[in-house]
């Protein structure tokens, strides 16, 4: 596909020097931001190998992969991982489960909404990590305060867009629905739910950022394991290899994540795009 | 005894932001006979849909009472089906899904919905577009599903809001004829909101016009066209009288809003 459109671009009249160029098979503003990353890295690489930078301070790209290498051949980075990846799925799917039954009762029910609003709003504007210390003297150091905190972080992106999403139903959807009979139960799953599911799914992509930025910032306050943990680690021993490839598969991670809710979300939209 | 009474029927509104509420309309009485087609017309803020949306039993009355078939109406969902004027159809359903959303309210029997739908789908000049989603198909061809999901549940009046309001002319011409050439079929009584005269005349045995402040009835109209309707009686006598007539009930009302726009 790449190929036709990189013909259809060159046209007819084109200079004689530019036809080298036309077999190159990536679009233009592929090339583009993949150069810029390449001479990121090869200045990355060079300019500690001259002299001109202390690599102690900022590695370099080859020292990386090597220690990325290294990390994979070690068992114990696995076992971090796990304990990342188990606090973060657990805190997540209970947000998930808590989030969406109460965003939709947010949504539906003006008295719920008065009563639930101001905690609420106040909640979600101070970030959950302001309670960290507090649930780690309820819950300890281990898995139970970081599993409450990725819970807290996911929780409120997901509620306020349920109940958004249910609140803003399109009341001519609701008294076409009505006209035909349907009941309250009917319009709930005719029309709310249907109708909010692309904005569930935007608060579920908001959750999984902060749920990343949760898991790491409790590990890194206290903890015994986890990704956060041998962030601690290998900072106080000034390992920036080790750190990056710490933050290459943490970012990784949320980037993968992120991009499938995307994905999820632009299919659960389709149906709005204008002709 | 008619089709559909409305007995000194009034509605009223709350104003938004406050407690004080308005009459939309006014102790209405009107009767609309079996079979018939009935258009309202009048200027925004008549009570024009009021009327409509009390009938289909979707505003509750201050007084008086709307009777179908000899049944007051108490709620929605019974003998009348409405048509809406633009983007009452499910947007994530397919035209199909759209259709048979009526049906599905209804508590339609399952084994046959989709063959019933499709078949109203058909009638509508839709067969090819069954899968298509709404965002998919011109204005025009979203009115013929809102009709098609109207008759589809067969109910015994149909409901028309200002159903060609958002159509450009042209499209609007055609949609008028389908639309008598779909009700010349059964010939369910239709009550049929609309704010444009020629449609209205075209359409209808019967015109009533609405004024406002408070909404209520300033004449009654009889339409003696023969049908079937074609567009050349658009140039007939009797249709350029009624149209005069109808003009000129509903200049007071015009003359009294401009009377207000320039005193601002």
């Amino acid at each position: 596909m790449s190929l036709s459109l990189g013909k259809s671009a060159d046209g007819t009249r084109r200079a004689p020097g530019v036809r080298l160029l036309r077999r190159w098979p990536l679009r233009r503003s592929t090339t583009i931001s993949l150069l810029s990353v390449l001479i990121f890295l090869a200045l990355w690489q060079t300019v500690p190998a001259l002299g001109l930078m202390n690599a102690r301070y900022t590695s370099q790209p080859s020292a990386v992969a090597i220690a990325f290498a290294q990390m994979l051949g070690e068992a114990s980075f696995y076992g971090h991982a796990w304990v990342s990846l188990q606090e973060f799925v657990l805190g997540f799917v209970l947000a998930l489960a808590v989030a969406v039954p109460f965003g939709a009762l947010l949504g539906t029910s003006r008295q719920v909404r008065l009563i639930l609003d101001p905690p609420l709003m106040a909640l979600y504007i101070a970030p959950p990590l302001v309670l960290l210390p507090i649930l780690t003297i309820w819950l300890g150091i281990d898995m139970a305060s970081k599993v409450a905190v990725v819970f807290l972080g996911a929780f409120f992106p997901i509620i306020v867009n349920t109940g958004a999403g249910m609140r803003e139903a399109d009341p001519r959807l609701v008294r076409a629905a009505q006209s035909f009979g349907a009941g309250r139960l009917a319009i709930f799953t005719h029309v709310l739910v249907p109708g909010a599911l692309p904005s569930i799914a935007m608060g579920v992509r908001l959750a999984v950022g902060r749920g990343v930025l949760s898991v790491v910032v409790g590990e890194l306050f206290v903890s015994r394991a986890g990704i956060g943990h041998l962030l601690q680690i290998y900072g106080s021993a000034l390992r920036m290899d080790r750190l990056l490839v710490c933050a290459l598969v943490v970012s990784a991670f949320g980037y993968a994540l992120t991009q499938l809710v995307r994905r999820l979300e632009d299919g659960l939209r389709s149906w709005r795009a204008e002709p | 005894m008619s089709h559909i009474q409305f007995r000194d029927l009034s509605v009223s509104y709350r104003r938004p932001k406050s407690d004080e509420r308005f009459l939309a309309i006014d102790r209405i009485s009107l009767d609309i006979e079996r079979g018939s087609f009935v258009a309202v017309v009048g200027s925004s803020g008549c009570g024009k849909s009021t009327l409509l949306l009390a009938a289909a039993g979707l505003v509750s009355l201050a007084s008086g009472r709307v009777v179908i078939d000899a049944a007051p109406v108490t709620g929605p969902g019974g003998h009348a089906a409405m048509v809406f004027q633009d983007a009452s159809l499910l947007p994530w359903r397919s035209v199909l899904g759209n259709v048979r959303f009526g049906l599905e309210m209804r508590r339609w029997k399952r084994d046959d919905l989709t063959e019933r739908a499709l078949r109203h789908i058909r009638m509508v000049g839709l067969g090819d577009f069954a899968d298509y989603h709404p965002h998919q198909l011109s204005g025009g061809m979203r009115q013929r599903v809102n009709i098609a999901r109207a008759l589809a549940v067969d109910p015994e009046v149909l409901l028309m809001d200002e159903p060609f309001g958002a159509l450009d002319a042209q499209t609007r011409e055609v949609m008028g004829n389908e639309l008598l050439r779909i009700w010349e079929r059964d010939r369910k009584t239709a009550l049929f909101v609309t704010h444009d005269i020629e449609e209205a005349v075209f359409l209808a045995d019967k015109v009533v016009v609405m004024g406002r402040d408070p909404g209520r009835i300033k004449d009654v109209v009889q339409v003696d066209l023969p049908r079937p309707r074609s567009p050349d009686m658009l140039d007939s006598e009797t249709f350029v009288t009624i149209r005069r007539r109808l003009r000129e009930s509903l200049a007071e009302d015009m003359a009294s809003l401009r009377l207000v726009t320039e005193g601002v």
